[in-house]
């Protein structure tokens, strides 16, 4: 296969304390917000993260670009390690991998325009095979929009305007991953099918990776080739997205491709309702992460933590006692 | 039938822009019955903002209110000083947030606040703090004592919306506003919140109005749901009806969108084509025309109205089918 991004074992860890309060006092003195991440993506394909918010996507969507520490495991892309380089100059794969961020408005610069905003990425990386803002044109059309929406402002945009704008200048530098950071999140569902199916569009013809963060299950089901459900900082299970929604085999899973609420009057039995609320990652639980609020939680899963189970490259899971 | 809590009636608010005034809401008709929850869909600038903050009538400074009534147990709002207003709001009419990390004061532990809502009450502080840590404990929040004393940083998304609703549910009102609450939550914890507010209206007996752009939350948790498209009510009736059999092509549109009513994975998600309507200069005839895939000659002449009796949708397709 052609594997586009491996992570391994990746681990991602914040000081809560510095300096000699760290010594002192019974609170621990880091918290572990990605803890033991392994996921291969490969090119041309999208793999979905699904999990509550706090259960560390978004760090482990940091990690993999470089803008979170790994603490510990690695990050490779394309085979090679994407670090800062030793004088602490950006390494020059970072260009390859493309980040889309959560709040579409806000990760805009409020005082650039469209054209600036979107010819940016070519005055830093000095590439692009004609000037920046005929680059910033093509990237217009290639979103859909139209030409003066470049001298707009981003307060000037709607939410989905704004979104495009966001694809746009994450496809600027033609990179080999996309990751989209709830790209969805706090959009209608006409102007929602736009967007997936824009970025659909463009993987096609681009054959990228891309990695798509978010809670809504149902755009899951319908664009992602493979999946994998995080709880507090770990893959509780991962695998191929049509198996997993066929036939979950955690129990979390199960709980939350359960809890997605539909729009058929007739579809709310069988619903699994979790009790409790998600333990902060301060004290973890001992064991199993998932024992305070699972069903079938048995006395090992307060013990030991399950070892990998399943297929890694199918369908695998982290669970003493899956479903069937 | 007993008589309705809230009843509006062809409401119209309009915002005073440099181009001209933009109407927001055009001849807005619904009621919520007593005891009922009523969830109003649609999508972003639909105008259910400026209808809750009419109802609430905490307006933009450059908002006009052009006719129509607010009928809240017989009395209409719109004629009621700003005084009788604020008598009413967090009494008898209370709202819970989108946001509850916003909504909430950062600064104050959520004792304090559950506290500074009963100022109405005359109970010693023992007293109020008894009922916060009781009505903490039917929202289903952990150990209530304890988390009077905390602040609201120190609680997940999930727990701080429980106690914006504990503490809109506190006066005990008869019509409570919820503005997106669970937009800020996940999938599971927002299952959780919608069962909750079930079970709460069933034990205080209040009505609710429940604003969503999230079409299966609505689904789930009303009894009757109205449509809202640029600023009109285009469809409204009992949940099943409308969910199973919508009239409107708007109200069919949306439903086809949601991507949980496609069986078949697909990579080509259905869209409705073209954008909102500018609401300065509005089109004539009905509002849906420019997006609607069946539209006849009298559409573009004549503006529909709601018609109908229990479920009622404003198009003209639906007299021509009779």
């Amino acid at each position: 296969m052609n594997t586009l991004l491996a992570i391994r074992d990746l681990h991602v860890r914040y000081p809560l304390k510095t300096g000699l309060s760290a010594l002192a006092g019974n609170r621990p003195s880091f918290v572990d917000v990605v803890h033991g991440v392994s996921l291969d993506i490969n090119r041309g394909e999208t793999v979905a993260i699904v999990g509550e918010s706090g259960s560390g996507k978004t760090t482990l969507a940091m990690a993999v670009c470089g803008l979170a520490p790994v603490f510990r495991g690695e990050v490779r892309f394309d085979g090679r390690q994407l670090e800062r380089e030793r004088n602490n100059r950006l390494n020059p794969d970072r260009k390859r991998v493309a980040l889309m961020f959560q709040d579409p408005v806000g990760s805009l610069s409020p005082r650039m325009t469209v054209r600036k905003i979107l010819a940016e990425p070519f005055r830093i990386h000095r590439t692009g095979s004609s000037s920046p803002e005929q680059e910033a044109r093509r990237l217009l059309s290639l979103v859909g929009l139209s030409e003066d929406f470049g001298d707009r402002y981003p307060h000037q945009l709607s939410g989905g305007q704004a979104r495009r704008v966001g694809v746009a200048r994450a496809l600027a530098l033609e990179p080999d991953l996309l990751i989209a950071d709830e790209p969805t999140a706090g959009l209608d569902v006409s102007i929602q099918g736009e967007v997936l199916n824009l970025m659909s569009r463009l993987q096609q013809q681009m054959g990228l990776g891309i990695m798509i963060i978010t809670h809504n299950l149902n755009v899951v089901r319908h664009i992602a080739d493979r999946m994998a459900i995080m709880y507090l900082g770990r893959f509780v299970e991962q695998g191929d997205a049509q198996k997993i929604f066929s036939r979950p085999r955690h129990p979390y899973t199960e709980a939350l491709l359960s809890a997605n609420p539909s729009t058929d009057p007739d579809a709310g039995s069988g619903r699994i309702e979790l009790s409790g609320e998600v333990p902060s990652l301060l004290r973890r639980p001992a064991g199993c992460e998932f024992n305070t609020r699972c069903p079938r939680a048995g006395d090992r899963c307060r013990v030991s933590f399950p070892g990998l189970a399943g297929d890694f490259g199918d369908q695998a899971y982290h669970c003493h006692f899956p479903l069937d | 039938m007993s008589q309705p809590v809230l009843k509006i009636r062809d409401l119209s608010v309009s915002y005073q822009t440099e181009a001209g005034p933009l109407q927001a809401l055009r001849d807005v008709t619904f009621a919520v019955p007593a005891g009922k929850i009523i969830g109003i869909v649609g999508e972003s600038g639909c105008g259910k903002s400026t209808l809750i903050s009419t109802i609430i009538r905490l307006i933009a400074p450059n908002a006009r209110i052009g006719k129509g009534s607010i009928l809240f147990k017989g009395d209409d709002l719109l004629r009621m000083t700003s005084a009788e207003m604020r008598a009413l709001r967090g009494d008898e009419i209370s709202m819970v947030f989108q946001d509850p990390m916003t909504s909430l004061n950062p600064v104050r532990p959520i004792g304090r606040q559950m506290a500074d809502v009963q100022h109405r009450d005359a109970l010693s502080r023992r007293e109020k703090n008894a009922r916060s840590e009781s009505m903490l404990g039917r929202v289903g929040i952990p150990d209530p004592a304890a988390q009077l004393t905390r602040y609201p940083h120190q609680l997940s998304g999930g727990m701080r919306q429980r106690v914006a609703i504990a503490m809109a549910l506190m006066a005990e009102p008869s019509l409570l506003i919820a503005d997106e609450p669970t937009t800020a939550l996940d999938a599971t914890l927002e299952v959780q919140i919608i069962h909750r507010l079930q079970e709460l209206q069933r034990d205080f007996g209040c009505s609710i109005l429940f604003i969503s752009h999230h079409l299966g939350v609505i689904a789930e948790l009303c009894d009757e749901v109205v449509v809202m498209y640029a600023g009109e009510v285009v469809e409204s009736g009992p949940m099943r009806d409308v969910f199973l059999e919508p009239r409107h092509p708007y109200t069919r549109k949306l439903l086809e969108c949601d991507p949980a009513r496609i069986a078949e994975p697909t990579r080509d998600l259905p869209v409705i084509e073209g954008s909102l309507p500018n609401l300065v200069q509005l089109p004539d005839g009905c509002i849906f025309r420019e997006r609607c895939p069946k539209t006849i000659e009298r559409c573009g002449l004549q503006r529909p109205r709601l018609a109908g009796d229990g479920h009622q949708a404003s198009c003209h397709l639906l007299d021509t089918a009779e």
